[in-house]
């Protein structure tokens, strides 16, 4: 009865059987479980629970993405914590760290989108004290797994990484624990997530006003740009595109888009403060922060003009909108692109005609900021002659993580 | 008390459902290939070479070759497009929610490169409701275009584009941001203004033969049930938020007295009863001269929202304004629910596009065709010194048209008022006096024994055949008498009273 296949068969029966015959079940298969894991580990449960948080917690180990809290990453990485997916099914946790899952995700009713890839660099044994680990740690009270199952798993599971669906097909919840089943119907921005051509979307974005542009860029660097005061808002790459579009679109269009990563480049404005995207996502408020009239601090300065930039249009140049808008007689085109090194963005302006002017940009701990011109002092300053302003790039990338 | 007026109310609206004359026919059109598997339409019309064109909630706009019936996709990620006007082939002027945009494919491969800004000079403050309806162009190139306001089901964004107005921002329907409620004419000369004032939900222009400009409004506050009006320059409508940018207005528009508002307001020329006629018009479309669509050339239509119907209106000028009558058209399955565009085909077929937007609605294009042969229907119906004039289209049966119980009139009208619609007031029961039917036995006079200015009159003609036997296809019409060919009395306020208050 330690077979896993086995063990998971008589877990099949059991969702499509009374409840009379779920519980004689389960109580059975449990005792045995019990018994078996007492006869294989030679340590004591605490130990290897030990052993399995020394390894969870190890450089780049599964603390990077689950936490050391196990809660996981909103919207990105499913919390371990709690996890509806592991209750009464270890076969499930087995399978997904050997094979990996790929494809958006429901655990405790919350969706979740980045992909699990398979944990090749541990073997059965590892494996084995840290799913023990995880079944045991932040509250979560399931059974200890030894490496001969892992081992078994690893010799018989099919070699595709799972989806949330075929991974529950093969291992189903017990109702008793999944009242939302574990998966959902991915919406288009769901399985946007290789970006391979440009994606344009007019739509609500947060700490924009609500004529605003979320685009995708190839590669996925993603950005926001607002049409209401001619600015980019800021740039970000983890955590994929912007999620809630097509409830935007097919409901009366009151969702403001939302998006899992934090930006690495958030321009400043001198009339927001310190608010999170959160509270900037706010559709019920009784005034704004501030309206588009109040805007002061264009990033672009030319002496003598004082009024604000007009908007003019796009047009798509290989799909990349090129942005056009106006500063008093002068026309100024903005094309946001990956730099060469397909590692941030390239934003390449044109000014008509041209004029010496100061661009002022946000430099913070988490991007840098470099231009084919000028140069940019500490505060973000960047300071272009008349000749050098006609055409110039800014480049804007996110610093990578030191620790 | 309570539980029988719903019952009461579900079997009158029962007995009014329509149909549709056999000499029409609907039938689907395939939808578009969108990757978001939504098929609501947002905007519909035609290219100059015949070809259909919708918009999408999702911000996609398709071609539709309808000889190939085949589809092309010809721009993506506009923001709520709500209308659109071919320019040309490759040429679109379409209303999205931050904009009227020119889209242009420049390249000539297809697909939309240029989005040009033709207008964004109004407020948006991010509320959900406020859409940006229809545009429609002029013979002299100018632009008009309709604002919704927002709803309290929702407040404002925390950053608000165009200069925040507190005035118009209480109410159950809002307007914070510039020109919210207002319809706007965008000149030749490239100039935005306000046009008009005094609207809440206005989803649907459109001009008459003659250049009149019309637009819908649906029920709610300050409306006491959905209406189309004669839009005129600076003329307010009634609905009260707009007024907060209505030049010279330096009030709150919620604290001005209910008076002075019924004073200031013009009337419809049209009114829809709620729950019988219409809960949520959309797009008004003259049947032009191409229009292959029956003998009702230059009356207009208006889609219908709720129930699968598309109404038709006919108007006239008396005292100096257009004032008549609306009937259910084109009423029932197969029609759709959620009619919200229309335009008419090369062959003068019109098609519709279906939405809905969490309301009730439908998503969808049908096409409707006419067969060419006389429908049994209500073709005009005007006002007499004292009674209306009713012309049908074919001869009708003489003795039925005579028996004076086979026309039930009553008069009513609904009050100006804050709150959500309006109950009919003085709803009255009319009794005719005589009829006249011409020597042709196409025309029938009603004299009432009273007509009431400023009131809606609506029949539900009974029993009526055509002299071949057919029943009158649509025998629910209403009539949006405001004023009389002579002595019309002075325009009552009919707001809401302290009595009102208590009956409602």
């Amino acid at each position: 009865m330690n077979d896993l296949s086995s063990h998971c068969k008589a877990k099949a029966l059991i969702v499509n059987n009374t409840h009379i015959m779920y519980f004689n079940t389960k109580s059975f298969t449990g005792t045995l479980l019990f018994l078996f894991c007492f006869q294989v580990h030679s340590e004591s449960k605490d130990e290897i629970v030990q052993r399995g948080k020394e390894l969870y917690n190890g450089a780049g180990s599964c603390v990077a993405c689950h936490m050391e809290d196990g809660k996981g990453q909103k919207g990105n990485i499913p919390p371990l914590a709690g996890s509806d997916w592991l209750k009464g099914g270890s076969a499930r946790s087995i399978a997904i760290s050997l094979r990996g899952l790929t494809g958006p995700i429901k655990v405790n009713g919350k969706k979740y989108y980045a992909a699990m890839p398979p944990q090749l660099l541990f073997n059965d044994e590892k494996l084995a004290y840290i799913l023990s680990y995880v079944n045991n740690a932040w509250g979560n009270n399931e059974g200890l797994i030894t490496k001969e199952q892992v081992a078994k798993a690893r010799k018989e599971l099919p070699q595709d990484v799972f989806t949330p669906q075929s991974l529950l097909k093969r291992f189903p919840f017990d109702k008793k624990y999944s009242k939302k089943n574990g998966t959902f119907t991915p919406t288009f921005d769901d399985t946007l997530t290789e970006i391979t051509k440009p994606v344009v979307y007019r739509t609500f974005m947060p700490g924009a006003s609500p004529a605003a542009f979320a685009v995708a860029l190839p590669g996925n660097h993603y950005y926001c740009w607002d049409a209401g005061e001619c600015r980019l808002r800021y740039a970000w790459t983890t955590g994929g595109f912007i999620k809630s579009n097509q409830a935007h679109w097919s409901s009366n269009g009151k969702p403001v888009a939302e998006f899992n990563g934090t930006p690495y480049y958030r321009a400043h404005s001198s009339m927001l403060g310190n608010e999170s995207f959160e509270e900037l996502s706010k559709t019920n408020m009784q005034k704004p922060i501030y309206d588009t009239s109040q805007a002061s601090d264009f990033p672009i300065v030319i002496d003598s003009i004082r009024e604000a930039p007009s908007y003019l249009g796009y047009r798509l140049m290989n799909g990349f909108p090129i942005f056009r808008y106006s500063l008093g007689k002068h026309t100024i085109t903005e094309l946001i692109q990956m730099n060469t090194e397909k590692n941030g963005i390239q934003r390449t302006f044109t000014l008509s005609p041209p004029v010496k002017l100061i661009f002022k940009l946000t430099p913070s701990k988490s991007s840098s900021i470099a231009s084919d011109c000028g140069k940019i002092t500490t505060n973000g300053t960047l300071s272009l002659s008349k000749s050098e302003s006609s055409e110039f790039s800014i480049f804007i990338s996110p610093k990578e993580e030191t620790n | 008390m309570k539980f029988k007026l719903p019952i009461l109310f579900a079997l009158f609206a029962l007995s009014i459902s329509g149909k549709t004359a056999p000499q029409y026919s609907v039938v689907n059109i395939p939808p578009p290939p969108t990757k978001y598997k939504n098929f609501q339409i947002d905007g519909l019309t035609f290219l100059p070479n015949g070809k259909l064109v919708v918009c999408l909630p999702s911000g996609e706009i398709f071609f539709r070759d309808l000889t190939k019936k085949s589809w092309a996709l010809f721009a993506e990620g506009l923001h709520n497009p709500l209308g659109v006007i071919a320019i040309s082939n490759s040429e679109l002027i379409v209303a999205q929610r931050p904009e009227l945009t020119r889209v242009r494919d420049i390249d000539g491969d297809g697909h939309a490169d240029d989005f040009e800004v033709i207008t964004d000079n109004f407020g948006m403050s991010g509320n959900y409701h406020e859409f940006n309806f229809t545009p429609v162009r002029d013979e002299d190139g100018n632009y008009f275009f309709a604002l919704g306001t927002g709803s309290r089901g929702d407040g404002v964004r925390t950053i608000t584009r165009g200069q925040f107005n507190q005035r118009g921002r209480p109410g159950r329907m809002h307007s914070s941001a510039p020109y919210r409620g207002c319809i706007m004419k965008l000149t030749s000369a490239g100039k935005t203004i306000p046009w008009s004032y005094g609207h809440r939900t206005p989803n649907g222009l459109g001009f008459d033969l003659k250049g009149n400009l019309f637009v819908t409004d649906n029920q709610g506050d300050w409306v006491g049930s959905s209406k189309l009006f004669h839009v005129q320059q600076d003329n307010f409508y009634g609905h009260a938020a707009s007024l907060a940018w209505k030049p010279g207005f330096e009030n709150s528009p919620l604290q001005t007295p209910v008076e002075k508002l019924a004073k200031m307001r013009t009337r419809a020329c049209v009114v829809f009863p709620h729950g019988t006629m219409a809960n949520s018009p959309t797009k008004v479309l003259a049947i032009t001269p191409q229009a292959n669509f029956g003998p009702f050339t230059g009356q207009l239509l208006v889609g219908e929202m709720n129930r699968p119907r598309i109404m038709r209106i006919m108007l006239e000028k008396v005292g100096g304004e257009l004032q008549g009558a609306c009937v259910p058209f084109i009423d029932g399955s197969p029609l759709g629910h959620g009619c919200n565009r229309m335009d008419w085909a090369a062959d003068g077929s019109l098609f519709v596009g279906q939405t809905k937007h969490t309301w009730a609605g439908g998503e969808g294009i049908q096409q409707v065709s006419w067969n060419g042969k006389i429908p049994f229907e209500i073709q005009n119906m005007e006002l007499l010194e004292k009674g209306f004039k009713f012309t049908f289209t074919k001869p009708i049966n003489r003795e039925l048209a005579q028996n004076k119980e086979n026309w039930p009139f009553s008069s009513y009208f609904y009050e100006y008022r804050e709150a959500y619609g309006s109950p009919r007031s003085d709803e009255t029961k009319v009794d005719i006096s005589s009829i006249k039917i011409s020597r042709d036995s196409k025309i029938v006079e009603v004299e009432l024994a009273e007509l009431k200015a400023w009131h809606i009159h609506e029949v539900k003609i009974m029993n009526l055949t055509s002299q071949e036997g057919d029943d009158l296809t649509n025998n629910y019409i209403v009539y949006t008498l405001n004023r009389l060919l002579q002595n019309t009395p002075p325009e009552p306020l009919q707001i809401k009273t302290a009595n009102s208050s208590k009956k409602s």
